[in-house]
């Protein structure tokens, strides 16, 4: 899928020495960043109610939030991968217990399924936002795991976005791992 | 009357916010039903007397399109009304399922008053 800016009144030559591809270039990497971050805040002012800041991010960072918790809906169509939501238990209780109105003590299903829809609304606002430069992304069913240290391997020559978010009780993390087709 | 309410949607996060969202909204429902697929779904139309479902698309199982397909194929059910509540907002999918019955959508994430703007008239 290629992705382009054009000016009124070109003709198709002149167009063609000046299109400006922006995808795959950083240009594309920081709109899907972007792309990222709305969709996460869209979430969460809609349905979690709790103030989320967006942090430093950049595409070779470390992961650098502690995670207990980590949701992954996998993407298909013209934008192949994964985005996943890292969460801290503290994080992943906290917003649970927001979304369900209810205090919540065990890092259980109740996360697991709330994180998981979390993820899922935010990989379809990634869809929605890319829909009108014509890609067509498919989302898989999310999967949750409780565990620690983890990390997405696989997809060898995938771009990653990461961004940190800071919420009043820690820091949560949203990754993009993805391929254009 | 009431109306008798079936939430389907494989979270059961969704299916609380979308109950809570009813009650804060003032609705006028009566009994709300969960399923979590549309295999379960179709169980409880079969059942339970369901005046409207409101059907998210992308679930295990049986998604909300094979559910809607389902259930126009059978004589008892199928004219109860079915709103899709989905991250899919796709002009493809979202006419596939109005060309199969459905009677409207609203997008996740949705706000409260999304809720009470969009279903308030249905209830």
């Amino acid at each position: 899928m290629v992705f382009f800016t054009l000016r009124w009144n070109w003709n198709v030559d002149r167009l063609r020495e000046h299109v400006e591809f922006i995808l795959p270039t950083e240009s594309s990497f920081l709109e899907l960043e972007q792309f990222l971050i709305d969709a996460t805040m869209e979430v969460f002012n809609s349905m979690v109610f709790i103030e989320v800041v967006p942090e430093t991010s950049g595409k070779t960072e470390v992961l650098a939030v502690d995670t207990n918790l980590i949701s992954c809906i996998g993407l298909a169509g013209d934008l192949k991968g994964v985005v996943a939501i890292h969460c801290p238990a503290a994080v992943a209780l906290e917003i649970t217990g927001a979304m369900l109105g209810m205090d919540i003590e065990e890092l259980g299903e109740d996360c697991k399924d709330a994180i998981g829809e979390i993820t899922n609304m935010v990989a379809g606002g990634l869809k929605t936002a890319l829909a009108p430069f014509g890609s067509n992304v498919e989302l898989a069913i999310p999967v949750t795991v409780i565990g620690s240290s983890f990390r997405i391997s696989g997809l060898a020559s995938a771009t990653r976005v990461f961004v940190p978010f800071g919420t009043p009780c820690g820091r949560f993390g949203v990754e993009l791992k993805y391929i254009f087709s | 009357m009431a109306k008798n309410v079936l939430l389907v949607d494989d979270s059961s996060t969704m299916r609380k916010i979308i109950s809570r969202s009813l009650r804060q909204a003032g609705l006028d429902f009566g009994e709300i039903y969960e399923a979590g697929d549309g295999q379960e779904a179709l169980a409880v139309l079969e059942k339970e007397s369901i005046d409207i479902v409101l059907s998210d698309i992308n679930m295990p199982n049986m998604n909300g399109i094979e559910f809607l397909r389902e259930k126009g194929n059978r004589p008892g059910i199928k004219d109860i009304p079915v709103f899709m509540i989905s991250t899919e907002t796709g002009e493809d999918i979202i006419g596939e399922a109005k060309s199969l019955g459905a009677i409207g959508a609203l997008k996740k994430p949705f706000t409260p008053d999304k809720v009470n703007e969009v279903l308030g008239p249905l209830m």
